[in-house]
């Protein structure tokens, strides 16, 4: 495909990855962000996210799935989520962690399981979207282009 | 701008012209992904970034070279350490500016890094255009050094410094999202720029400093010297001097000094609002009842019920409530007695630090009064309530101390003859004794720390309006023999207590002074006095209330109550509070009646014992939300009959201890987290070099502090004896 198609399919992908609320305004500020001196930046951030991600996922079904469930400690992951999510924009993950924080204070298992499910769902949809979005990046490179920035 | 800034730095060179440019930042987060993307923003700002992903490895780099770092920035939720305590640390340690950041960005949450000393608070995600700004921050700082090394001479310095400053913008971090720039951020900066004195008081280059206990005497020794100086005129280098106390250091009274200031104004803040409420006071005969304040935990217990309801509540209010004026309570439900103590002892802590040592008097002396201390009862910041909103943490002041007769101050110890021996220490308002007609301390001045000492021979009335008293941290004392003592408000709302000696005043009404509502004792021995309308007085909290009135024909110290928490804790709570209210004379009127005779038994679920002896000491402690009331008849404290008695709503559980007679000591407790034995010791407390506002307590480490500062201390042994006559 030639340049300027693959170009203009990476902009419409984001900008549906932005009005579909998976992306939010921070993303943007990570793709500021890199530049020559940093020209993988964007992608070692989201890299760092998704390990991180996944390792706070499986701790908390871990946990949520015990007898006696320590509330607290589900809380104190689900925060640390919510936070690396904000960081790199993932906005729904966020939101969903939100809701989730709600029902660890309440102490309520059955919500926070719902929660986990969700957000578990919100995760690998918006990791899904991500490497979409770098393969395209890569195909604009391939074929000798850069990629175009929303702002 | 630089070359100023430069020169106090050990690398100054290559910072000198370029600053903001490679300023050291230290950045601590357990979140790789925010480590990696804050990380970047910083470099891009250009500053020199070192990260680290856990607490502890942050606080041993930083211990091994303090000049490393310019400026910290550290999350709150760390699994290894709390951010509040590295931030706590790193203030105490080495005196660096400490931004936090969280994706939490509630309100109490945010208090809670405001009072641990963090000079600013990130919201996550951060925001290139907040973190351009925060150079500010490590500049503000030095140039507050500076300032300070002005004022011990060179004046050049600190001018080239302010002119930097002046230059650069003191806004706070910009940014359109939801975070950052907080409001009583930049109010607290604003009042720290108003604030003479500097606020850093330590060279973040200077070695480890070693942590000094604030006792009573050097406290008192502190508030002579400021008081000698001058309020605004009071800087660390000359209260040094004139304290003259080997191995103290400027930074220790400077950093003592700040949390004064600090203390201070807030009380005025206080001290307002107590202003607006109507002084009736006196002879009102207030019903005791108090209305059960959202807030309140404790109601002063009327004792004659001389505070009438607003007044009462008001001061209650005034007292117990604002989260944020700190220094009473805890908010509502909040068990005036926080914590418990640390180590078990009574220690009340509170989450405001507010503790106060009382020293009960002996029934048997009356003309003593018990001097106490307001010791910050363990000021626990963060817990409960509001976690941020431990406003005052510490900042007790002084006790204060009941001038005797004679207009000099007496040391605490009051003398036999005089019913108060206590020192007034007033850091602002006397009130010159005098045989005045009245005396009127209209808005006490002593709002502040100071105690208002209204030493008035034969004043006719002396009317403490408005609290004048210790609203704050010092008593009020209004000794002599003062025909009528009206205090009305002042009560030493806070901290302090306020005493009344008034050796033959016919009347004291201490309206609703909430005497010391909060962590005060009020005394109110009057020797012959006519009637002692302690209606009020306070001590709702912490203090003990003692009201020894030799032969007043009617004592009506409704409600010495003395809510206090210090004591021991019994099974949660703790209590105490003792009011000795040594009455040898009939006095006792209905109201007091339980005082005096001493069997109360507080309300207080935690039950406690009801004072066998006539003379009562009397512990009332309040349990905890309960409110209990005095009795006024006989005795007996207790829910029901309590006629104009002021609820005291006991937070927490109080147990009541009775002392024995015998005991010549006052309880006075001295807050401090640790434990109030019950007799009263003077911990020794550490001052933390942190703001006052610091609640938190740790035990062990080098963290530790109890809650704020201690000032003053209980006094023990002798004070407040009061013999009878």
């Amino acid at each position: 495909m030639e340049i300027g198609k693959l170009q203009r399919r990476y902009l419409d992908f984001t900008s549906t990855l932005f009005h579909e609320g998976f992306l939010d305004n921070q993303f943007t500020q990570l793709q500021q962000l890199q530049d020559e001196s940093s020209p993988e930046f964007v992608l070692e951030v989201v890299t760092l996210f998704f390990e991180d991600s996944e390792k706070l996922l499986d701790e908390l079904s871990r946990t949520l799935d015990q007898q006696a469930v320590d509330f607290k400690k589900v809380d104190a992951h689900v925060h640390q989520l919510k936070g690396s999510s904000a960081s790199i924009g993932a906005q729904r993950v966020k939101n969903v962690c939100v809701a989730f924080r709600n029902f660890c204070e309440e102490m309520n298992q059955e919500g926070c399981l719902r929660c986990l499910r969700q957000v578990r769902n919100e995760y690998f949809l918006v990791k899904n979207k991500l490497e979409t979005l770098f393969a395209l990046e890569q195909q604009i490179v391939a074929a000798g282009g850069s990629v175009p920035m929303m702002w | 701008m630089g070359t100023g800034f430069a020169n106090s730095k050990i690398e100054s060179e290559r910072v000198s012209d370029k600053f903001p440019v490679g300023m050291k930042i230290l950045l601590v987060d357990d979140d790789v992904t925010c480590l990696t993307v804050v990380k970047r923003m910083l470099l891009i700002c250009q500053y020199d970034v070192t990260v680290c992903a856990e607490a502890t490895s942050a606080l041993s780099l930083l211990r091994e070279n303090k000049s490393a770092f310019d400026l910290i920035i550290s999350d709150v939720h760390m699994p290894d350490m709390d951010g509040f305590r590295l931030l706590e640390l790193v203030g105490l340690e080495m005196d660096l500016p400490v931004i936090m950041m969280s994706s939490d960005t509630r309100f109490d949450v945010v208090m809670k890094g405001v009072s641990h000393g963090a000079c600013d608070f990130l919201s996550k995600p951060v925001r290139m255009e907040e973190l351009q700004n925060i150079w500010q921050h490590v500049v503000r700082r030095k140039w507050f050094e500076n300032k300070e090394i002005e004022r011990s001479g060179s004046v050049e310095e600190s001018e080239h410094n302010r002119h930097i400053i002046d230059d650069s913008e003191y806004t706070s971090t910009v940014n359109d999202g939801p975070d950052s720039s907080w409001k009583y951020q930049k109010k607290k900066r604003d009042s720290k720029e108003d604030d003479d004195t500097e606020l850093d008081s330590v060279d973040p280059t200077s070695s480890k400093k070693p942590r000094v206990v604030w006792s009573v005497e050097l406290h008192q020794q502190f508030v002579n010297a400021v008081n000698q100086l001058g309020i605004d005129k009071a800087v660390p280098k000359r209260i040094l001097e004139l304290m003259n106390v080997p191995g103290l250091t400027r930074e220790n009274v400077a950093s003592h000094l700040q949390k004064f200031r600090l203390y201070l104004k807030r009380l005025s803040g206080v001290a307002q609002q107590q202003n607006s409420f109507s002084n009736t006071l006196c002879g009102a005969s207030s019903n005791a009842k108090l209305g059960q304040l959202g807030r309140l935990d404790f109601q002063t217990m009327a004792v004659s019920g001389q505070i009438s309801p607003q007044t009462l509540a008001a001061l209650q209010d005034e007292l117990l409530g604002r989260p944020s004026r700190s220094l009473t309570m805890p908010s509502m439900n909040q068990p005036v007695v926080q914590q418990a103590l640390v180590q078990g002892n009574s220690c009340v802590s509170f989450e405001r630090g507010i503790t106060f040592g009382q020293p009960l008097l002996k029934g048997q002396e009356l003309s003593s009064f018990p001097v106490w201390s307001s010791n910050n009862l363990g000021v626990v910041g963060s817990s409960n309530n509001l976690g941020g909103l431990d406003a005052s943490q510490n900042s007790n002041m002084l006790m204060a101390m009941l001038p005797l007769p004679q207009p000099q101050p007496h040391s605490r110890t009051i003398s036999s003859e005089s019913n108060h021996a206590i020192n007034v220490q007033p850091s602002c308002l006397v009130a010159p004794t005098k045989p005045s007609d009245n005396f009127q301390v209209a808005v006490n001045p002593m709002l502040n720390h100071d105690s208002v000492a209204v030493p008035t021979q034969s004043s006719g009335s002396y009317q403490a309006g408005n609290a004048i008293a210790p609203m704050t941290q010092d008593s009020v004392v209004v000794p002599q023999s003062s025909t009528s003592m009206k205090m009305e408000k002042n009560d030493v709302k806070n901290l302090r207590s306020t005493i009344l000696p008034s050796q033959s005043y016919t009347s004291i009404s201490l309206g609703n002074n909430p005497g010391l509502v909060n962590y005060g004792s009020v005394t109110i021995p009057c020797q012959q006095a006519n009637k002692s309308q302690s209606d009020k007085t306070f001590l709702m909290n912490h203090n003990s209330l003692v009201v020894p009135s030799q032969s007043s024909s009617t004592l009506k110290t409704q409600r010495d109550v003395l809510v206090n928490h210090n004591s021991t804790r019994n099974k949660d709570s703790t209590h105490f509070n003792y009011i000795r209210l040594p009455t040898k004379s009939n006095v006792v009127t209905s109201s007091m009646a339980q005082i005096l005779d001493g069997d109360f038994h507080n309300l207080a679920t935690a039950g406690y014992l009801a004072p066998e002896t006539n003379t009562s000491d009397i512990l009332l402690s309040t349990g905890s939300n309960t409110s209990w009331q005095l009795a006024s008849s006989k005795g007996i404290i207790g829910q029901s009959n309590v006629h104009d008695f002021c609820n005291v709503q006991a937070t927490d559980t109080m147990s009541v201890i009775l002392s024995d007679k015998g005991e010549g000591k006052n309880l006075g407790f001295v807050g401090k987290g640790t434990c109030l034995p019950s007799r009263f010791a003077v911990d020794d407390i550490e001052s933390p070099t942190n703001e006052l506002t610091n609640g938190i307590t740790y035990t062990g480490d080098d963290a530790y502090f109890l809650n704020q500062d201690v000032y003053g201390a209980l006094q023990s042994g002798p004070c407040a004896t009061t013999s009878y006559k």
